[in-house]
This record gives C-alpha cells, sequence and structure tokens, in this order.
C-alpha cells in the first residue's frame, strides 16, 4: 500500500479484483460454512483489525509494542462490562470502551516517548502483565479469573449472537478501519509517522512535533485493538483474563512482520496466517507447534518483506 | 528474616542474570533479541537429564558434556536461522526466533513428554548451612555462585582472548572489522555460542531448584528480558547487576506486599526506572550522530 504512488487512480486494478474476490469468498464462506469455519472467518477479521493498528505504530512509526494484548483486554473488560452492567447495546458499548482504552493508549504513550527498541518493548510488556494481573484480581469488577459473561449483541431488537450474524458488524468494522487507516498512512499523520521512522532528528528538524505524533501513534494503534477486543468480546460471549497473555501480544507483532510491515492487505495476510495455519496443522497430530514454528522461521528467512512481499515481487515483474 | 529473603533474591536473580547475560551477549554481538533463549536453555536441560538419567553418568560428566552440546546448539542456530537473516530488518529476526521458541517448545514435548520430570540437585546430599548466622539453602548458593564465575569467565574471555576481542570488534563496527580480517560469521557463532551455553547454564541450575518441564524456562526469559533493561543493555556488569536486582525486589515485594502481585509490581518498577532513566539504572544514553 505503502509504496504504491497513486493507488486511488485506478481502481478496477489486478489487486483490487483479488480483494473483492477474497472479500465474497468470506462473505459466502461466512454465511453457509459450518459454525467453526464462521468462527474462524470472524477470528481473522478481528485479528486483522489489530494488526491494521499494530502497524501504524510499529510499521509506519517504527515504534514497537509487546502490549497490546493489553489494550485487547481493556477494549474487551470494558465494553463487555458496560454492556453487562448498564445494559449498553454492543454497538454503543464497543466504540465507548474502546474510548477508554485510547486514553490509556495516549497515557502509556507519554512513557514510551523517551523509549526505544528493547526497552520500549519490555516497558510495553509490563503494561500487558500488569493490565492482565488488574483484571485477575479486581474480582468484584471484572469476575477475575472466573471470567466475565459477556450479554448477546442486539441490534435493535435483532439478535447477533450466532456467529453468522455477527459476522457482518465485524466486517463493518473491518472495512470501516482498513479505510481509516489508509486515509491515516496516506494523509499528513502517516507522512510525519513515517518520518518519525525513518529518523526522528530529521522529523523534529522538519518541524514534527515527535511527541504529538508518538501519541497520536499509541491512542490510534491502542483503539483499534480495543475496537477488536470488544467485538471479540461479543462474539465468543465468555471472557477470560488468562488469554490476553504476552503470548498474544507476541502473536500480534507477528501477524505484522509475517503479513509484511506497513500494509493493510499484509496485515490480513498475518492474520490469516496464524489463525489458519494452526488449524490446517491439526492433522499432524504429534507436531502442529513443531511445523507451524518452523514455518514461521521459513516464512522469515525465504520472505524478509512477509507474504506481501510475494504479491509485491509478482507486480514488480508484471511492470 | 530480612536477610533470608535476600539471599533467595538473589539466588532467583543470579538465574535472571545468566538468561539476561545470555540475551545480552547475543544482543550486543548481533543487535537480535534471542526470543528462543528460553527453549533453547530447556532443550540443553532435558538432553543433560537424558544423559544423567539413562547413561549414568555423575553430574561431573554431564556438566560439560552439556555446555559443549549448548554451545554446538548456539552455532547450529545462528548458522541456520540467523545467518540468512543478516541485513534483514531486526523484527524478522525475532519473529524467526520466536518461531524457533515454538518449534523446540513443541520438539521436546514430543521427546520427553508434557509430564514433570525430577532432577537431581549436584548437592542433593549437602544439607542447609549458616552463613553469618543466615540459613542458606546449598541449592541457592551454588546459583549465585556459578554465576559470578560465568560472568567472570564471559569477561575476561572478551576482554583478554583474541577470539573475544575480535567478537567486540565486530560488534562495534561490522565494516571495518571485516577489514581488519575479522571472520565476521565466526566471532558471531561465538557470541550464540557463549550464549547458549550461559543459557543451558542457567537452566541446569533453574531443573533441580523447580520440576523439570518444557515449561519450566518460559517465566524465566522474561524476567531475563526485564532484569537485562533494568540494569541497561550496555555491558555485561550493569545486565549482571540489574538480574540480581530484580530477584531481590520481587522476593521482598511478595513478602511484604502480596504474594500475588508482586510480578506486576516488579513490571511496574521497571517501567518507573525506565521514565527516569532510558537506558536502565546503569546504562549511559548513547549519543547517536546524526
Amino acid at each position: 500500500m505503502m509504496t504504491q504512488a497513486s493507488p486511488a487512480t485506478r481502481f478496477l486494478t489486478i489487486k483490487n479484483s483479488m480483494l473483492g474476490l477474497l472479500g465474497i469468498f468470506a462473505i459466502v464462506a461466512s454465511q453457509f460454512g459450518g459454525g467453526y469455519m464462521v468462527y474462524l472467518i470472524n477470528l481473522v477479521c478481528i485479528f486483522t483489525l489489530v494488526s491494521i493498528g499494530l502497524n501504524l505504530l510499529v510499521g509506519f512509526s517504527g515504534q514497537i509494542s509487546l502490549g497490546h494484548a493489553g489494550f485487547f483486554a481493556i477494549g474487551a473488560y470494558a465494553s463487555g462490562l458496560l454492556g453487562k452492567n448498564l445494559d449498553m447495546p454492543f454497538w454503543l458499548s464497543i466504540p465507548l470502551g474502546s474510548m477508554v482504552a485510547t486514553a490509556i493508549g495516549a497515557l502509556i504513550a507519554l512513557p514510551a516517548l523517551r523509549l526505544k527498541n528493547l526497552y520500549l518493548a519490555i516497558a510495553t510488556l509490563g503494561f500487558g502483565i500488569v493490565t492482565q494481573k488488574l483484571i485477575f484480581e479486581w474480582r468484584a469488577f471484572t469476575g477475575g479469573g472466573g471470567g466475565l459473561q459477556v450479554p448477546l449483541p442486539k441490534f435493535a431488537d435483532y439478535d447477533l449472537s450466532d456467529g453468522r450474524h455477527m459476522f457482518w458488524a465485524i466486517l463493518f468494522c473491518l472495512v470501516i478501519g482498513a479505510w481509516m487507516a489508509n486515509k491515516v498512512a496516506h494523509g499528513r499523520t502517516g507522512r510525519a509517522l513515517a518520518m518519525l521512522r525513518e529518523s526522528e532528528v530529521a522529523a523534529g528538524c522538519l518541524g514534527i512535533r515527535i511527541s504529538h505524533y508518538k501519541v497520536i501513534a499509541f491512542a490510534l494503534s491502542a483503539f483499534y485493538a480495543a475496537i477488536a477486543g470488544g467485538l471479540y468480546a461479543y462474539l465468543v460471549r465468555y471472557i477470560n483474563p488468562e488469554s490476553f497473555n504476552t503470548n498474544m501480544s507476541i502473536m500480534f507483532l507477528a501477524m505484522i512482520v509475517i503479513g509484511g510491515m506497513g500494509s493493510i492487505p499484509g496485515a490480513l495476510m498475518g492474520a490469516a496466517f496464524y489463525v489458519i495455519v494452526p488449524e490446517l496443522l491439526r492433522g499432524f497430530k504429534e507436531a502442529p507447534g513443531l511445523v507451524f514454528g518452523l514455518s514461521l522461521v521459513a516464512v522469515m528467512v525465504l520472505m524478509p518483506t512477509g507474504l506481501i512481499g510475494i504479491w509485491r515481487k509478482f507486480e514488480a515483474k508484471k511492470s | 528474616m530480612i536477610a533470608e529473603l535476600i539471599i533467595g533474591g538473589l539466588a532467583s536473580g543470579s538465574l535472571y542474570a545468566l538468561i539476561a547475560i545470555a540475551i545480552v551477549l547475543v544482543l550486543q554481538a548481533t543487535d537480535i533479541p534471542n526470543f528462543a533463549q528460553g527453549e533453547m536453555s530447556m532443550f540443553s536441560t532435558f538432553v543433560a537429564y537424558t544423559i544423567l538419567n539413562r547413561y549414568g553418568l555423575s553430574w561431573w560428566g554431564v556438566l560439560p558434556l552439556t555446555l559443549v552440546l549448548a554451545a554446538i546448539q548456539g552455532v547450529i542456530v545462528q548458522q541456520v536461522v540467523i545467518r540468512p537473516l543478516l541485513g534483514a530488518p531486526v523484527l524478522n529476526a525475532v519473529i524467526a526466533t520466536l518461531g524457533l521458541n515454538i518449534a523446540l517448545h513443541s520438539l521436546a514435548a514430543m521427546i520427553w513428554g508434557a509430564q514433570t520430570h525430577v532432577m537431581q540437585s549436584p548437592l542433593a546430599d549437602v544439607p542447609n548451612f549458616k552463613f553469618f548466622g543466615v540459613n542458606v539453602a546449598p541449592d541457592s548458593a551454588l546459583s549465585i555462585v556459578v554465576s559470578v564465575a560465568m560472568i567472570l569467565i564471559f569477561t575476561l574471555v572478551l576482554r583478554h582472548t583474541r577470539a573475544g576481542i575480535a567478537l567486540r570488534a565486530a560488534s562495534q563496527n561490522q565494516a571495518v572489522a571485516k577489514l581488519m580480517g575479522i571472520p565476521i560469521n565466526r566471532a558471531f557463532a561465538m557470541a550464540w555460542a557463549m550464549g547458549a551455553v550461559a543459557g543451558a547454564v542457567a537452566g541446569l541450575l533453574v531443573a533441580p531448584i523447580v520440576f523439570l518441564d518444557v515449561n519450566m524456562m518460559s517465566p524465566l526469559l522474561i524476567k531475563g528480558f526485564a532484569g537485562a533493561v533494568l540494569g541497561g543493555l550496555g555491558s555485561l556488569g550493569s545486565v549482571f547487576v540489574g538480574g540480581l536486582m530484580l530477584g531481590v525486589i520481587e522476593n521482598l515485594m511478595s513478602a511484604y506486599i502480596s504474594a500475588s502481585f508482586s510480578e506486576a509490581l516488579s513490571f511496574l518498577l521497571i517501567i518507573f526506572v525506565l521514565i527516569v532513566a532510558p537506558s536502565g539504572i546503569f546504562g549511559r544514553v548513547k549519543t547517536k550522530k546524526v
């Protein structure tokens, strides 16, 4: 996405039609597939949303986060609790809950302003661990280790608890999210963030307010993760702090690297890889982890620019 | 009471420090945070366990054999996984080590099963002893002594051997080192071998204290990273002290404040330390020329 000079000039490119076909496939499979398949498709869409947001932070502005499971968890719990305690409908509680996570994301950015590389990685990792612990221990409010039962997602008396129906809500968020990220990436903010990644000193000399944009990047990516968390909560309807662990944060990071940094279709590919490949490997009774781990290594060694790199190479050859 | 807590903290801290050193040796040489270090250590420990139990060697026979195997393991990982990624973004290498972590975890579970094993301690028949009136468990004393010895050995190797100096030169400036005739690849392989050895020692020390199973090292890996960052990644000494501090802080907090919150509290503390000192307590802020 980033490297294309004028993505808006031609609408009917191969890429767009591929994306369209993929969308149609996802819609058909989500409406007519089996329950488990529908669940997997929903999961891919939710994780794609997280990856798109994390891409703004890592791929565009060159920061790093090993704590995004924390934002995902805050989004899930905030919207779940709003729905449960205040009887709020899910389409209101998810954005409101995400506001909370966005504010926390902006707050987290403040200490992160001075940190770099591994220091930043460990500080954000600490944020994720602290968040998970707080959810565990604040039993009266969150239900603690016993988990939280999230109410049925309803849209004006229309029940969305079936994954096939929930898919439309998730797809709606994904399309809006991808469109918004595209706008941000190609606008003033995106250029500022890219400059930040290349050189903070140079960005500062050009009059780009470094701390301002770092806070924006953190808050935006927290917002995406939290929306995804909220959708996840209403999709599975039972959440437990156990699942929002460091491994999940690492998994989010792995998704964007596997898919390809700084690319929205890449985010989709990375999320799909992470959800679907382990499913395909279930046949290998003994060693799904072994094959999956080795496939991560193989993707990185053979395709250093991620899965999207194959596509870019193909396009470069064609032109 | 407080003295015992500090000794216990130093013992677990020295294990964090060993993992932290394993990570930083590789990080300084190749800029890659090795997220596979935990499972590499676990794997080496299982190998030692197998030699110990199946072939009936004594601890003193097993130890050198394990360390040699660990060094080979480090070189293999560097040559097969890391070398092709030279020049690629660091995050790629991070994800590759992550993949390796998952693969090794699963491989170990296939070979040795998911159940817990009991690894005998080399000091199983040594009773607790008093050190200036403080009760000390022999395993704790061993961890502390061994880790101090390891850091001394590594520092000496890096400062005073030809290969060590070559390694430091290669990690400072690859291009110039290459022009000076230093085989870069061999130097990096040595860094990985040293890291793997430090990790294997940590695994051998921790296995008799907790039970030996495939999940043994993953909490230790995160603590190792945290300790390294707390001290500052600049030198082995600061990393070592950072690991020890983390162990002591954690132990004191779990005793005096809350056992269940001690991990979260120590991470909060690390975040606050990093706000004040963004390169760790003993780290100097690197000034970068434009």
